[in-house]
């Protein structure tokens, strides 16, 4: 257990000093309240407050908010079903069903991907676990919904909600497997305004 | 032609046995004469990185990873080629030994394709294992790697996948001296070298997945567990194959919290030897719960209805109460354990006095067939238990089927443990479909959800998959076979016969029961 | 020169006769009559002569020859074999096949003494297939020595029963090593197998075999002539007898030479093969084969060409393919040629081998892309050093071999024109 310092209870037995002690405190608090709103006021200084949501607000493409699965060359999409996401996941919150391709060299891919986001803590550990670049946490924020079924994010919604615009292509080379993916995805590419609300 | 020498000096070893004494890792070692160095290493639970050895195939020596430091030798040795010899002092984490197995590990990634992410091998690798043991180096591998052809269907159960191969040779060495099939070569030469199949020909026997437990690499994936669970999520449970009266040993593999089984591999022991069959391979699938009777079922209104275990059980005691011994057939199949036979027949012909014992056999089976490696024509993994738990209570018979006899008018109440494996019994469901239209009150004591639809059956009582039992099985030449742990069972209402006896006993009381995961 | 030369000549005596390869030449010159004498000794007899003699294996390794006929087991019953390894293949060897053209009687000869001595029953020629005409020459003398009686049952009337037949190789270097060689003869792939248990005990067919350079056969018959005393007279102490040399190069005359051994070097450039090519400067030279290491010119200057002083020069005598390499030469190719043909000919089994010699060809194949860092020049000696010694036959230490002496001698050179070619 850690023992936390606070500052000394006011001394009470004298009642200028209590008073003195509280008092002075709180006009001090005020003070400043009432100086910065002021300054405020009359445009002296700039609000840091936001009015979300009347107005969108973006966050840095580091963001860890809402999953996407980004997309291969030639559209589909790079995860391979390898499970480090799953694995690594400290939440559990990912469930992923693995089959065979069609097509031989892509070999293994998901079936299903399914995030449970009601689960997720958004450590972004999948996207550190992940090989291919195949996974990340975009800026997307707002993900209230009250249809149940909707927090279980699955590889289409993963992939291709409208948000993506048609889907991301990773920026990492297809073939590489040894390089870690240290840049963010192209920033042109990802619509930052977020569409809140229900998805 | 190794062979023939090591086999001779086995052989000899074995009229005299010389003992050799030799130090190992500043270790002692004391050895018959003639065993290798890897072999006495691996008994003395010392580990020298290997891919090409395996104690159940001969001595290829091309892997050149098991180096080991002999004290006044020029050069390092590989161990499973060298000897085991009186004074010898052999070293395997010699600084040198340790570079040498880094290179050595450099070697056969140079050209490995590293694709671990879709690799079903991943997990339980060699290569990822000796990595972390002897390797940690940053590879200085920079070139374009030789490419070769990938995810091939070589017939069985197998995909092969050239690139992934280390060449060790384990797989053709296993065609060539285990099952004598030949079907496996190793094709061109250098890094160019690949494993394949004669060309036009398939690999076509009872036990190609050995092949994929035996590959120390992913190079061969077994098709019925390609992709369907990465091993890091399964536990796995010794114990003994279910599918003939050999009795493998085997280690099963599961996931409790899905309720699913995903494969079984041999486990090493003198009956088997490191292998086992395909068909052995199989006896899974029975056990998962999306086939298994999930509760007990009694029959209301010419309709199977589910209920709990407690009113089956006791329906079951009454009319045991309402009708004579002589009135009561037992219909027992070979499949359960020496446990449960003990317990079934004390309760059901010691106090019952029920004298009409009736085995349940395959109609079309073949004793005595025996395809030469493992693998017997005998389908129950427990005829011998069964024979001799009759013998016991004063029955004696031999293994033949019985099943017609139990069917008679004159009984009015026929209680039946029925086979657990449909692959076993290739005429299941024409004698099922017979029993439940027998007059008497049927009692069907099994495990597969396709008895509760259909109709006919009075009472049905979920029983325990043999993963999910303790207890042993006599294999056909009378060997005790251990189950040695079990899994929870697939279905929370499961019991074992024994279990079952003693509800109807009274010995033991219901409990309330909850799915437990260990 | 020229009179003691002939002299000198113990393989090569008949080079320049008329009809050289027929079999009355040969009669007429001496031949066959080594073998009457050796089929009325004990061959234990003939065991120590040649042990005495000191005659060292020309394939490449120089072992002891008495040594390694004295290995076969002499007690045991059933088929023993001896194979002749006419699969000269060693890139610049060109001996064996010199043999084949003038006098294959010798050969012949040579094997049916050592297969009395081994006690061996049946033998082979493996010639590699490249090799058609001198096939051609082996086969006309086969047939010649049966209808002599000089193979087949009884010969020469000393109840001797010998079968020699002439095999055809498929073209791989790796059958030349005596293990590849009887796997290959077996009708498998050609690969070498695991040793111990050594040909002398279980080779062919799993029999006692024994497996002779196609030269070491060839100086059996006049050891036995002339004894053991008369061969220690050519050569030096610990190589006594004369040698085949192929020299090869930009030389006035390339070609075939029989000299004793301990010949200094230079002499032997300079004198018997006329100096370096107008205008070309004696740069390096491979004294042993394609996997001998490389000596500069230098240390070449006072070589003498024999196991001893070549091996305490860091390279080998080898098969005795000696390649002069001049100054107009890219040491970076000639190591990529000889790394491409490791590469190629690589058994595969051995992982350090097939493996280390690919990738050595890679890295090689990456300095001629323009590729490469100097980095990776001084990774082809690390992965040469540790490829060698660790493998069942020799050919990775054929390859790490070229490669470590080209990097430690070349290796600037290779990583200047590496920078050259970056610029």
């Amino acid at each position: 257990m850690g023992i936390v310092k606070v500052a000394n209870p006011p001394d009470d037995s004298n009642i200028f000093k209590l008073g003195f002690g509280y008092v002075w405190a709180i006009i001090k608090g005020l003070q400043f309240t009432l100086t910065t709103m002021l300054k405020q006021l009359f445009g002296f200084e700039k609000s840091e407050t936001l009015e979300w949501p009347e107005k969108p607000v973006t966050y840095s493409e580091r963001f860890k908010g809402k999953h996407f699965l980004t997309r291969r060359e030639d559209g589909q999409i790079r995860c391979t079903a390898c499970f480090l996401c799953a694995t690594n996941c400290p939440a559990e919150c990912i469930h992923i069903e693995a089959g065979q391709h069609p097509e031989n060299e892509i070999e293994k891919f998901p079936v299903r991907f399914e995030i449970d986001i009601l689960r997720c803590v958004f450590c972004g550990y999948c996207e550190e676990a992940c090989p291919v670049d195949a996974i990340r946490l975009g800026p997307e924020y707002a993900m209230a919904s009250t249809d149940g079924a909707k927090w279980v994010y699955t590889k289409e919604y993963l992939s291709d909600r409208p948000e993506l615009q048609g889907g991301l292509h990773s920026v990492k080379p297809e073939n590489d497997k040894h390089s870690t993916v240290d840049q963010p995805l192209p920033a042109e590419k990802y619509r930052t305004e977020v569409v809140h609300g229900d998805h | 032609m190794t062979t023939t020498t090591t086999d001779n000096q086995k052989a000899q070893a074995v009229k005299a046995p010389v003992q050799v004494t030799f130090t190992l890792n500043g270790q002692q070692i004391s050895v018959p004469k003639g065993t290798s160095v890897m072999e006495a290493a691996t008994k003395n639970k010392v580990d020298i990185p290997h891919f090409c050895w395996h104690p159940g195939l001969s001595v290829a020596g091309v892997c050149r990873f098991c180096l080991v430091k002999v004290e006044g030798a020029r050069k390092l040795e590989i161990a499973c080629n060298l000897e085991a010899r009186d004074g010898m002092i052999v070293s395997s984490v010699d600084a040198e030994v340790k570079e040498a197995h880094k290179w050595a590990l450099e070697f056969h990634l140079v050209n490995h394709p590293l694709d671990c992410p879709i690799c079903d091998q991943a997990g339980e690798c060699g290569l990822q294992d000796f990595y972390m043991s002897v390797g940690k180096y940053d590879s200085w591998m920079n070139r374009p790697k030789a490419l070769k052809p990938k995810a091939l269907d070589i017939g069985g159960d197998l995909v092969l996948d050239t690139e992934r191969c280390i060449l060790c040779s384990r797989c053709v060495r296993f065609e060539e001296e285990v099952t004598k099939t030949d079907a496996l070569g190793i094709f061109d030469r250098g890094d160019r070298a690949i494993i394949g199949t004669y060309p036009g020909k398939k690999i076509d026997h009872n036990y190609t997945t050995n092949l994929v437990d035996i590959c120390p690499v992913g190079a061969f994936t077994s098709k019925e567990f390609r992709f369907k669970k990465r091993v890091w999520f399964l536990q796995d449970r010794p114990s003994i194959c279910p599918g003939c009266s050999t009795g493998c040993a085997v280690d099963v593999y599961g996931k409790p919290q899905e309720r699913h089984y995903y494969r079984i591999k041999p486990r090493e022991s003198e009956v088997n030897g490191h292998w086992m069959c395909d068909f052995g391979r199989h006896q899974y699938v029975p056990l998962n719960a999306e086939l298994r009777l999930p509760k007990a079922s009694l029959q209301v209104n010419q309709q199977q209805k589910y209920v709990l275990l407690e009113d089956a059980l006791t329906e079951l005691k009454t009319m045991l109460g309402q009708v004579q011994p002589s009135e009561v057939a037992l219909l027992v199949s070979a499949q359960y354990t020496n446990e449960e036979y003990a317990k079934f027949f004390d309760y059901f012909v010691t106090q019952h006095k029920i004298k009409h014992v009736f085995q349940w056999r395959e109609p079309t089976e073949t004793i005595e067939a025996f395809d030469g490696l493992l693998m017997r024509g005998d389908h129950n993994a427990n005829t011998q238990g069964l024979l001799s738990a009759m013998k016991q209570v004063g029955i004696s018979a031999k293994p033949t089927n019985e099943f017609d006899k139990a069917l008679d008018s004159k009984f009015k109440l026929v209680i039946a443990l029925a086979p657990e494996l449909p692959d076993t019994f290739p005429s299941l469901a024409g004698q099922l479909a017979k029993l439940s239209e027998a007059p008497a009150y049927t009692c069907v004591f099994s495990l597969m959800v396709s008895l509760a639809r259909i109709p006919g059956f009075d009472c049905l009582i979920p029983m325990r998959g043999w993963a999910e039992k303790l207890g042993s099985f006599t294999n056909f030449e009378g060997k005790i076979r251990q189950l040695e742990a079990s899994f929870p069972p697939a279905v929370l209402d499961a019991l074992g016969v024994d279990e079952a006896v003693e509800l109807l006993a009274g010995s033991r009381h219901f409990q309330p029961r909850e799915h437990t995961v260990h | 020169m020229t009179s003691t030369a002939s002299s000198q000549k113990i393989i090569l005596a008949h080079e320049g006769m008329a009809n050289s390869r027929a079999l009355s030449t040969y009669k007429a010159n001496g031949g066959y009559t080594a073998l009457a004498k050796a089929l009325k000794m004990q061959p234990t007899q003939i065991i120590d002569e040649v042990k005495a003699s000191g005659l060292r294996g020309r394939g490449g390794a120089g072992f002891p020859t008495g040594l390694k006929w004295s290995f076969v087991p002499r007690d045991i019953t059933g088929p023993k074999y001896l194979l002749c390894n006419n699969d000269e293949s060693e890139p610049g060897t060109f001996k064996d096949r010199h043999i084949c053209t003038v006098s294959p009687h010798m050969i012949i000869e040579g094997i049916i003494i050592g297969a009395f001595t081994v006690n061996a029953n049946k033998g082979y020629i493996y010639t590699r297939y490249e090799f058609q005409e001198e096939i051609g020459y082996l086969e006309v003398a086969i047939k010649e020595a049966y209808e002599a009686g000089l193979l087949g049952k009884n010969i020469l009337g000393s109840g001797f029963d010998f079968d020699l037949d002439s095999y055809v190789g498929a073209g791989a270097y790796i059958c030349g090593e005596e293990t590849g060689m009887i796997s290959s003869l077996e009708g498998k792939k050609g690969q070498p197998k695991l040793k111990p248990p050594f040909p002398a005990v279980s080779g062919y067919l799993g029999r006692p075999t024994v497996v002779n350079n196609t030269e070491t056969l060839a100086n059996i018959p006049w050891i036995i002539n002339n004894g053991a005393a008369a061969f220690k007279k050519f050569g030096t102490e610990k190589s006594p007898g004369t040698k085949l040399f192929s020299i090869s190069g930009p030389i006035k005359r390339p070609g075939v030479y029989e000299v004793p051994l301990g010949t200094k070097f230079m002499d032997f450039l300079n004198h018997q093969c006329g100096g370096m090519l107008e205008g070309k400067t004696f740069k390096a030279c491979i004294p042993g084969g394609a996997s001998a290491a490389v000596l500069t010119a230098e240390e070449m200057q006072n070589v003498t060409l024999d196991f001893e002083c070549l091996a305490e020069n860091g390279s080998m005598l080898g098969s005795g393919a000696i390649m002069v390499i001049d100054d107009s030469q890219s040491m970076t190719d000639i190591l990529k040629v000889t790394m491409d043909f490791f590469s190629h000919e690589s058994c595969g089994q051995c992982t350090p081998c097939r493996e280390g010699t690919g990738w050595l060809a890679n890295i090689l194949e990456g300095i001629k892309e323009r590729h490469a860092t100097p980095k990776d020049v001084d990774r082809i000696y690390d992965i040469a050093k540790n490829m060698s010694g660790k493998t069942i036959c020799a050919l990775s230490d054929a390859a790490a071999g070229p490669a470590m002496s080209f990097i430690k001698k070349y290796g600037d050179e290779i990583k200047h024109n590496l920078g050259a070619e970056h610029s």
